[in-house]
C-alpha cells in the first residue's frame, strides 16, 4: 500500500470549501464534546459522593407543629414523647431529633474560629444538632473519641442561640482545624462566646448543601448535642431495621399522629427516604449530565453523517478519476487508503483547532461559572474519538469508491 | 417566480432523500436543543414585573463591616434595627419590609388536621408596590400596620381549600393558635423569578398562601420561616436579644419614581450609615447599595449556571448543525453544476440561480422547523428530567416559542445557504452538461 | 445579425498565453444558415461560446442583432441569451429531473412569461418538432433523436433571433441525424438565422455558407469548388 500525502493535499486544495467545512465541524464538535464529557464526569462525581449516612435504611420526617405558640418546655415534652414512640416502632432501630440532615440541600452552617474574638473565620462548618442517638441513627462511623452522653444534650428554644461545650466533628473539619491530627480534646468557637470541645470524630459526614460555594468546605460538619425545640417544627431522623424501611416509613406517621394530631407532616414530601433525598438534591447535576449526554451523542451522529455525506459526494464527483487510477493499476485498497488518508489529514487539522477551542471554552466556563479546569485527558479522549469517528464515517463511501470499475475511465458521461 | 423555485426545491429535495433527511435532522435537532434550553433560560431570566422593575429598589446597608461582609458587598438583607430605621424615616413614596413566615391553619370545619400555610409578613404598601391583583377585597391600609392588626390576605388556592372559593373577606381564620381576619383574596400572583424574596428563595418557589401584617408578626415573636444570616458571636436567649443581634433576615423594598428620587434616597442611605458610624454602631465608612429589580436579579445570580451552560452548549450544537448543513448544501448544489450551467445558458441570471437555491434551502429550513417544533414540544414536556422541577415547569411551549422555532430554523438555514448558493450562482453558463 | 470584427480570445495561465481566437472576423446576415467547420482545437467551440454570450472575449468587437455586447454585464448578457438566442447542444443538455414540458418551460420562466402563454408556446413548439404527445415524458424515456427534438423545441419556444447549434447530430445515428437536420432546414426556411458548428463536411454542405476556422482564424474557402457546388445545390433546393 503506498500512501502519498502530496497528491492528496493537491486534490484537497481544489475542494477548499468542503475541506474547511469538515475540519471546522470536527473542531467545533471536539470543543463541545470534550466540555460536555468533562461536565458529565464532574456532575456524576458529585452524584456519587458518600454522605456517611446508612442511606439504605434511614428516612427523614419533616414535622411541623400546628400550634406555633407552644412554650419550649411544651415542645420539648412533645419531642421526647415522639422520639420514644418512634424508637419503639417494631421496624425502627433508632431515631433522633435534628435541625437538618446531610444532603438536605442547604441549611444551618456556622463560621468556625480558633479564638472568640477572631473576626476572620478559620473555616466554615455545617451544623447538625441531635441527641445521643444522632450518630447511631444516621449510621455514622465514629473514628475517634466517644458519642455524646445523654446528660450533655441541651435544649434550645426558638429564640435562643446556645453553644454546647462539647461537639462531635467530621474528620474533614478536624483535619482543617488541627492539621497535625490530635484534634480530640481540642476546642474551637463556632459563632459562640464559649468554646466547644471535640469529644468525637466521625468520618465521613456530608454537609447539608451541595452548592458550588461550599465545595471549599466539603465534608466539614459539626454535631452539637442539642434538641432544637423550635416552636415551628423539627426533623425526626429514623433508622429502620435492615430491610424494613418501607414498614418503618408507614408506621412512623401513624405513631406520631397517635401522640398528637396538632402537627403537619406533608403527605407529599413530609417523609422521605434517602434515595429520594439524594435524587432531589442532585437534580441539577443529573439533569445537566443527561442533557450533555444527549447533545454529545446526537452531535457525534450528525458529524459522522455529515462526513459520510460529503465524502460520498466527493467519491461521486471523482468516479471517473478513480476509474482512471484503477485502469492505471491502483488496487482497491489503494483507493480505500487514499480516501481514509484524505479524511485523516482533514480530521487532524480539525482536532488541532478543536483542541484549542475546547480549552478556550473551558476557560470561559471557568471564569464565567467558576467551574473547574478541564484535564487534558478529556481533550485527548475527544481527539481520539473524533479521529476514529472520521475514519469510521469515511469507510463506507471509501469502500464504495474502491469498488469503482476501471471501465469508468472510458465513459464520457 | 418564488413558487417556481419552491417547486424546483421540493423536486430537488425529493431526489436525494437521504441527504435531505440528514439536513432536516441537523436543523431540527439543532433548533430544538436551542429552543428547549432557551425556553428554560427565558423563563428564569425574564423580567418578573416589567412595568415597574425600574422603580422598585431594595436598599442594602453594610452592618457587618469590611471584615465580615460579602467580599465588600453589604449583606443581602437587613437586620431588625436597620429595617425599622428605614421604615420610620419613610424617605420613599412607598416602602415595605418583608420576611417569610411559616404558619399552620388550625383544624376547623371538617378538617381534623392542621394545614401548612407559607407566606410573608409584609407592610401595607406591599400590595400596591408590587401590583398584587385581588379576586376579593384588597390589601390592608397603613393604619392597620400602625394598629398591628390581625389582617391577612390569602391566596385563591388557600381560599379554595378553606372557603371553597367563596368571597371570604371578613371571615375569621385561626393560624397557629391565633385569630385573624381575611381582608383580601389575591388572584393568582407568583412573579418569577420572585424578585422580592431572593434572600430566602432561589426565585422559583410555589405561590405563597398568605400575607400578614409585619408588625403583628413581630408582636407574635415569629421567627423568619426563611433564611437568617448572622455574623460575630451569637448569644441571644430572648426575642429582644435576637432583634438586637447581628443577624439579617428582613428584605426592604422602596418605590422611587424618578432619578432625582433615587439619588436622594441613595444619599439618605449613605447619611444613615454615616450616622450609625457617628453613633458608634458601625466602625467603618458607609457602605450602601440601592439596586433596582433587574440589577438585583443579576446580582443574586437568579439564572442558574446550569441554564446558561446548557444554552451555550445548545447554541454551539446548533452552530455545528449549521456548519454541517453548509457542507451538505454545498455538495448538493455543486452536484447540479451541470444543470445550473444549462439554466444559465438558457438565460437565467445569477440572481435567479441564487434565489432558486436560497428558496430550496428555506424549504429545508421549513422542514427542519417542523421537526424542530416536534422535538421542542417533546423536549419541553420532558424538560423535568433535565432541570429542577420548580424551574422545569416554567418552560412552556407558547405561541412565541413556536414562531421563534420556525423563524430561527428558516433564517439559520438560509444564512447557511448563502455560501453554497453563491457558489452555485457563479457556475459558468455551460455549453455542455459536464461530466467528471 | 452576428458580426465579429478583429475579435480575439486569449487563455492566460501563469506561464503561457494561448490564443483561441485571433483577429477573428465573421458576419452572419439575418436569415442565413451558416456552418462553421474546422478541425479539432481550431477554435470552433470557443467561437460558439462567445457567440452565445457564454464567455467573454479579450479584444475586438461583437455586435449581436445590432448590440455591441462586450460591455454588457452578466445580467444583461443573461437577458440576451434568454430572449435572442436559442441553443442546440450536441449532448442535448436536457435537465434529467424535468419532464419534456418543464424542460421547454425553463427559458420561458426566466422571461417571466404568464402561465397561459408559456403553455401555448410549449405546445406550439412541441407540435413543431412532432413530439406533442411526449410532453409528460422524462428525457431518459426518449430516444436520442427525440431528445434532440425536445432540445430544438426548447430553443424555438422563445422565438429567438438566432439559433446556435453545436454538432447537433454528433450524438445521433445516421437516420436520426437526418431527421434532425431536416428539421433545422425547415426552421431555416421559415426565416430563422442558424449558426451551426460541425466538423462533418457533409453536414456543412447542407448550409447556405461555410466558414472554416483554422488556428483561431477564419480561412477563405470560397476558392474551393466543392463549396460552390454544395452551395448551389442547397440554393436550388431552397428556390425549387
Amino acid at each position: 500500500m503506498n500512501i502519498q500525502i502530496r497528491p492528496i493535499l493537491t486534490a484537497l486544495r481544489r475542494h477548499k470549501a468542503g475541506t474547511l467545512l469538515i475540519a471546522l465541524q470536527i473542531a467545533l464538535t471536539l470543543a463541545i464534546v470534550c466540555n460536555a464529557l468533562f461536565i458529565i464526569h464532574q456532575r456524576l462525581t458529585n452524584l456519587s459522593v458518600t454522605s456517611g449516612v446508612d442511606e439504605a435504611n434511614v428516612f427523614v420526617i419533616a414535622n411541623m407543629w400546628g400550634d406555633v405558640g407552644q412554650s419550649t418546655a411544651q415542645v420539648d415534652a412533645q419531642v421526647r414523647a415522639d422520639l420514644l414512640a418512634l424508637r419503639q416502632l417494631p421496624a425502627a432501630l433508632d431515631a433522633t431529633p435534628a435541625s437538618g440532615y446531610p444532603l438536605r440541600g442547604g441549611g444551618w452552617d456556622n463560621f468556625v474560629t480558633m479564638t472568640p474574638d477572631q473576626t476572620k473565620p478559620t473555616t466554615d462548618a455545617a451544623v447538625y444538632t441531635g441527641d445521643e442517638h444522632f450518630i447511631g441513627t444516621l449510621g455514622l462511623r465514629l473514628v475517634a473519641g466517644r458519642n455524646f452522653h445523654p446528660d450533655e444534650v441541651m435544649v434550645m428554644g426558638t429564640q435562643q442561640a446556645i453553644t454546647p461545650s462539647t461537639a462531635i466533628v467530621s474528620k474533614a473539619l478536624a483535619d482543617r482545624l488541627f492539621p497535625d491530627g490530635n484534634a480530640l480534646g481540642k476546642s474551637f468557637y463556632a459563632m459562640g462566646t464559649t468554646p466547644s470541645t471535640i469529644v468525637g470524630i466521625v468520618d465521613p459526614l456530608h454537609r447539608q448543601g451541595v452548592d458550588q460555594w461550599s465545595n471549599g468546605y466539603a465534608g466539614q460538619a459539626l454535631i452539637w448535642p442539642l434538641r432544637a425545640d423550635d416552636s415551628r417544627g423539627i426533623y425526626y431522623i429514623v433508622r429502620a431495621k435492615p430491610g424494613q424501611l418501607a414498614d418503618a416509613m408507614r408506621e412512623a406517621p401513624k405513631a406520631l399522629y397517635a401522640q398528637s394530631r396538632l402537627r403537619i407532616i406533608d403527605p407529599k414530601d413530609g417523609i422521605q427516604d434517602y434515595a429520594t433525598i439524594r435524587h432531589k438534591v442532585y437534580d441539577r447535576d443529573r439533569g445537566l449530565a443527561i442533557l450533555m449526554g444527549i447533545i454529545s451523542v446526537v452531535l457525534l451522529a450528525i458529524t459522522a453523517a455529515g462526513i459520510v455525506g460529503l465524502t460520498s459526494f466527493w467519491v461521486g464527483q471523482r468516479r471517473k478519476q478513480i476509474g482512471v487510477r484503477r485502469a492505471l493499476g491502483a488496487r482497491q485498497r489503494d483507493i480505500l487508503a487514499y480516501f481514509l488518508t484524505e479524511n485523516f489529514l482533514i480530521s487532524a487539522t480539525g482536532v488541532v483547532l478543536g483542541a484549542v477551542l475546547a480549552i478556550a471554552f473551558n476557560l470561559w466556563t471557568v471564569t464565567r461559572f467558576e467551574m473547574d479546569r478541564m484535564s487534558m485527558a478529556y481533550v485527548g479522549a475527544g481527539v481520539l474519538v473524533l479521529l476514529l469517528l472520521g475514519q469510521g464515517a469515511t469507510f463506507a463511501p471509501a469502500l464504495r469508491a474502491s469498488r469503482v470499475s476501471p471501465v469508468e475511465a472510458t465513459r464520457s458521461v | 417566480m418564488l413558487a417556481y423555485y419552491f417547486q424546483l426545491g421540493l423536486r430537488s429535495l425529493r431526489r436525494n432523500p437521504a441527504l435531505t433527511a440528514l439536513m432536516v435532522m441537523a436543523i431540527g435537532f439543532g433548533v430544538a436543543a436551542s429552543m428547549i434550553t432557551y425556553s428554560v433560560f427565558r423563563a428564569v431570566s425574564g423580567n418578573p414585573i416589567p412595568g415597574k422593575s425600574a422603580q422598585l429598589f431594595t436598599p442594602q446597608i453594610d452592618s457587618w463591616g469590611p471584615q465580615q461582609n460579602l467580599k465588600g458587598e453589604p449583606a443581602e438583607a437587613l437586620g431588625y434595627i436597620d429595617a425599622m430605621a428605614l421604615m420610620r424615616a419613610h424617605e420613599a413614596k412607598r416602602q415595605t419590609l418583608l420576611y417569610p413566615v411559616q404558619l399552620s391553619v388550625m383544624p376547623g370545619g371538617n378538617r381534623d388536621l392542621p394545614l401548612n400555610a407559607n407566606g410573608y409578613a409584609v407592610t401595607a404598601d406591599f400590595f400596591t408596590m408590587f401590583e398584587v391583583p385581588f379576586r376579593y377585597g384588597s390589601g390592608w391600609g397603613a393604619q392597620d400596620d400602625d394598629t398591628r392588626a390581625s389582617d391577612v390576605v390569602i391566596s385563591s388556592e388557600l381560599n379554595q381549600k378553606l372557603f371553597a372559593g367563596a368571597n371570604s373577606v371578613g371571615r375569621a381564620l385561626n393560624l397557629g393558635g391565633h385569630d385573624y381576619r381575611v381582608v383580601g383574596v389575591a388572584s393568582h400572583w407568583n412573579p418569577r423569578p420572585r424578585f422580592y424574596d431572593l434572600f430566602t428563595t432561589s426565585g422559583f418557589a410555589d405561590e405563597p398562601d398568605i400575607y400578614m401584617v409585619f408588625n403583628r408578626a413581630l408582636d407574635l415573636q415569629m421567627r423568619t420561616g426563611g433564611r437568617n444570616s448572622c455574623r460575630g458571636s451569637l448569644a441571644y436567649t430572648t426575642w429582644q436579644g435576637y432583634l438586637q443581634s447581628n443577624c439579617v433576615w428582613i428584605t426592604p423594598w422602596v418605590e422611587l419614581d424618578s432619578p432625582a428620587e433615587v439619588a436622594s434616597y441613595r444619599s439618605f442611605l449613605t447619611h444613615y450609615a454615616a450616622d450609625q458610624r457617628l453613633a458608634g454602631r458601625f466602625d467603618w465608612a458607609a457602605n450602601v447599595r440601592l439596586r433596582d429589580v433587574m440589577q438585583w436579579l443579576d446580582y443574586e445570580h437568579v439564572v442558574p449556571p446550569e441554564s446558561r451552560i446548557s444554552l451555550a452548549v445548545a447554541l454551539g450544537f446548533f452552530l455545528i448543525c449549521l456548519v454541517n448543513t453548509i457542507g451538505l448544501l454545498l455538495a448538493k448544489f455543486m452536484r447540479r453544476a451541470g444543470e445550473i450551467g444549462v439554466r444559465r445558458a438558457l438565460g437565467a441570471t445569477r440572481g435567479e440561480i441564487y434565489t432558486q437555491y436560497l428558496v430550496e434551502a428555506a424549504t429545508v429550513g421549513l422542514a427542519g422547523g417542523v421537526l424542530g417544533l416536534l422535538l421542542t414540544a417533546t423536549g419541553v414536556s420532558g424538560v423535568g428530567i433535565l432541570f429542577q422541577p420548580e424551574i422545569a415547569k416554567l418552560a412552556q411551549l407558547d405561541f412565541s416559542l413556536v414562531g421563534l422555532t420556525f423563524v430561527v430554523a428558516i433564517v439559520a438555514t438560509v444564512l447557511a445557504a448563502f455560501y453554497p448558493a453563491w457558489r452555485a450562482a457563479h457556475v459558468q453558463p455551460a455549453w455542455q452538461l459536464k461530466s467528471s | 445579425m452576428l458580426k465579429m470584427t478583429h475579435l480575439s480570445k486569449v487563455y492566460r495561465t501563469e506561464v503561457v498565453e494561448t490564443y483561441a481566437l485571433r483577429d477573428f472576423n465573421i458576419d452572419v446576415k439575418e436569415g442565413e444558415f451558416v456552418a462553421v467547420t474546422g478541425p479539432s482545437g481550431s477554435g470552433k467551440t470557443t467561437f460558439l461560446t462567445i457567440a452565445g454570450l457564454l464567455e467573454t472575449f479579450s479584444g475586438g468587437e461583437y455586435h449581436l442583432d445590432g448590440i455591441e455586447v462586450s460591455n454588457l454585464n452578466d445580467n444583461a448578457r443573461s437577458k440576451i441569451r434568454n430572449e435572442k438566442i436559442g441553443f442546440i447542444f450536441q449532448a442535448f443538455n436536457l435537465i434529467p429531473d424535468l419532464n419534456v414540458f418543464d424542460n421547454i418551460e425553463v427559458p420561458l420562466r426566466y422571461r417571466g412569461m404568464k402561465a397561459a402563454e408559456r403553455k401555448q408556446r410549449i405546445m406550439d413548439s412541441l407540435e413543431r418538432v412532432g413530439l406533442a404527445s411526449r410532453a409528460k415524458h422524462y428525457p431518459a424515456e426518449l430516444s436520442g433523436g427525440q431528445q434532440q427534438r425536445v432540445a430544438i423545441a426548447r430553443a424555438l419556444a422563445g422565438s429567438p433571433r438566432l439559433l446556435l447549434a453545436d454538432e447537433p447530430t454528433g450524438n445521433l445515428d445516421t437516420q436520426m441525424a437526418r431527421g434532425v437536420l431536416e428539421l433545422l432546414e425547415d426552421i431555416h426556411r421559415e426565416g430563422a438565422t442558424i449558426v451551426m458548428v460541425t466538423h462533418d463536411p457533409e453536414l456543412a454542405a447542407r448550409a447556405q455558407r461555410n466558414v472554416h476556422i483554422i488556428d483561431g482564424q477564419v480561412v477563405d474557402l470560397s476558392e474551393d469548388p466543392r463549396f460552390h457546388a454544395a452551395h448551389a445545390a442547397v440554393a436550388d433546393e431552397a428556390h425549387g
